[in-house]
């Protein structure tokens, strides 16, 4: 039995003016589109995106100890690798190959990594013409790895899924456990205390921060 | 036509005076319909725009921001892809039929400009029965559809011609009933007589004692243009586009542009018939008389611009009608609440 309220409301289309009335103060808001070529949101920290190779300092190589971890654990089995013998007749990493076509994102090889030498960066424009660009052999896996440090804004890096949460710290590698946020530039003064005690030198502190900007802006 | 200053500025401009020749009548004629005809479709062109404009904002989106300054130029961009597109012609379709189809709808709907005065003096003819003609032509355009829907060869575009027929039939009734009612208040078919009846009421708009008719004719008006939340015969999420689904290029282009002709004459109907056309209400104009000076034709397109904004708005908001309340509410409500709406009117005017 439709009571009288019922009917008023339909009468009157009070329910049709109510949804007016909400299009209409919505049409006065903000958009919440962001123009993408133009507007690039930074990604959020631990995004999983192009991979790459750590590039050791000390050695200046990649920290791979061909384990073949990542090739086990990596669900679409997009990751090759071959042992090879350097002149020396040492072991020594051939090849190494992962196809980004393939690839999930899933971030397992990054977790189980025991030396923390794979990472998902963060950058996420990379897409190509041809397979080969996306074809991530060793050496186009470090030359991520400095393409991305260079992008990056802070001075360190640590990527989440080398220490993942949820996983006791006495059962990872010692390796893991120890590791330190990388230092991405090289061991500059901090820039706080520089631009602070400095006014002898104010030609090479402020001078040297400002490219950096200009490029983040460019990418 | 010696008012008309479309014809009468022609005739200055050939150099005519005196009567004009029939040779010249034609020439005037066809220089008005080209006036017309380019304001309309210009009108039209910038109505998508504004659509995703306005339906982008209700949706907390933008809407076209790419070509041209906020995205001005995008309805030529849209219409010189639609230009260079391949022309379809779906497996078994009935060739004749499938080409006449577009031609004859927009010729439908571009006719009833024919009858529309823009202002007092600003129309391409003026006929003693405007409001039959556009009913008569509205019917037409039906035809169309149908034979979009028939020649496709193609189930979804089959549905949409024949949900159209129906529902254009159904509602055409419900929509010449409730103008009734103003036709027996300014006691006239003729559009331009039925603004200037509207100005011996101080209100001028027959929007206020005839609320119940122009309910009508609203709720018709959207079914008779296809438009949300009646918009069953092109139904994107059900049948694809329903009947101009296997339409492409120029041809899709040519219903595109005659549906939106339609919402632009179904919107100047109603700024005609219950919005006072292109006069403002005499309460207003004399309590401020430098209303007056402001052209006629800013009043009523920006009487238009309402109506269209008001087609956008709902759709924007409100969900597609399911056919058998479709069919329910327009012989049911409409139609019964169009007689009572007769029947009130005329007792009222016998009586006063």
């Amino acid at each position: 039995m439709m009571t009288l309220q019922h009917f008023v409301n339909r009468v009157l289309l009070i329910d049709i003016i109510k949804g007016m009335a909400l299009t209409l103060k919505t049409m006065f808001r903000h958009a919440v589109t962001r123009q993408y070529p133009t507007e690039v949101r930074d990604p959020i920290p631990s995004f999983r995106g192009r991979h790459a190779f750590v590039r050791d300092s000390k050695t200046g190589k990649e920290k791979c100890i061909m384990c073949m971890k990542c090739s086990q654990v990596c669900p679409s089995q997009c990751i090759h690798i071959e042992k090879g013998k350097n002149e020396e007749g040492k072991m020594c990493l051939a090849k190494f190959e992962i196809e980004a076509m393939r690839c999930i994102f899933c971030g397992y090889c990054v977790e189980v990594c025991p030396v923390c030498a794979l990472v998902l960066t963060e950058e996420f424009h990379y897409s190509a013409y041809t397979r080969e660009e996306i074809l991530f052999t060793r050496e186009k896996l470090l030359s991520n790895w400095d393409e991305f440090s260079k992008k990056w804004k802070s001075d360190t890096y640590f990527n989440k899924f080398w220490r993942p949460d949820g996983i006791e710290t006495a059962r990872m590698t010692k390796a893991k456990r120890e590791l330190q946020p990388i230092q991405l530039r090289a061991a500059e003064p901090a820039p706080a205390p520089a631009s602070e005690a400095a006014p002898s030198a104010p030609d090479a502190a402020t001078q040297a921060p400002k490219p950096d900007p200009e490029e983040k802006e460019k990418v | 036509m010696d008012n008309n200053i479309l014809y009468s500025g022609f005739y200055k401009l050939l150099g005519i005076t005196g009567e004009p020749g029939a040779l010249a009548m034609t020439v005037a004629a066809l220089l008005a319909i080209v006036v017309v005809l380019v304001a309309v479709l210009l009108h039209v062109a910038y109505a998508t725009y504004f659509e995703r404009k306005v339906i982008g904002h209700m949706q907390m989106r933008l809407g076209p921001m790419r070509v041209g300054w906020h995205g001005l130029l995008q309805p030529f961009a849209d219409g010189l892809k639609l230009f260079f597109k391949e022309d379809i012609f779906p497996a078994g379709c009935y060739k004749t039929v499938f080409r006449l189809a577009p031609i004859y709808s927009l010729f439908a709907a571009l006719s009833s400009l024919a009858v529309i005065p823009f202002f007092g003096t600003f129309y391409i003819a003026n006929i003693n029965v405007g409001i039959l003609y556009i009913f008569a032509i509205s019917g037409v355009g039906t035809y169309g559809i149908i034979m979009a829907g028939w020649s496709s060869n193609s189930k979804y575009a089959f549905l949409g011609g024949m949900r159209s027929a129906a529902q254009l039939i159904s509602y055409e009734v419900a929509m010449g009933l409730s103008l009734v009612g103003v036709m027996i208040m300014s006691g006239s078919l003729n559009l331009i007589e039925i603004v200037e009846a509207q100005q011996t009421h101080w209100y001028g708009m027959y929007l206020i004692p005839q609320f119940l008719g122009f309910f009508v004719f609203a709720v018709s008006a959207f079914a008779e243009t296809n438009r949300t939340p009646f918009c069953l015969p092109e139904a994107e999420s059900e049948l694809v586009a329903g009947y101009f689904a296997e339409y492409s290029g120029m041809r899709f282009s040519l219903f595109f542009l005659a549906e939106y002709t339609a919402m632009i004459i179904m919107s100047s109907m109603s700024v005609i018939c219950f919005f006072g056309g292109w006069t403002l209400p005499p309460f207003l104009t004399d309590a401020i008389p430098a209303l007056n000076m402001v052209p006629g034709v800013v009043w009523f397109a920006g009487k238009v611009y309402f109506h269209i904004f008001v087609f956008y708005w709902v759709r924007a908001t409100l969900p597609r009608y399911r056919y058998d309340y479709l069919m329910r509410l327009g012989w049911k409500v409409l139609i019964p609440l169009a007689l009572v709406n007769i029947v009130v009117t005329s007792i009222i005017k016998y009586l006063a």
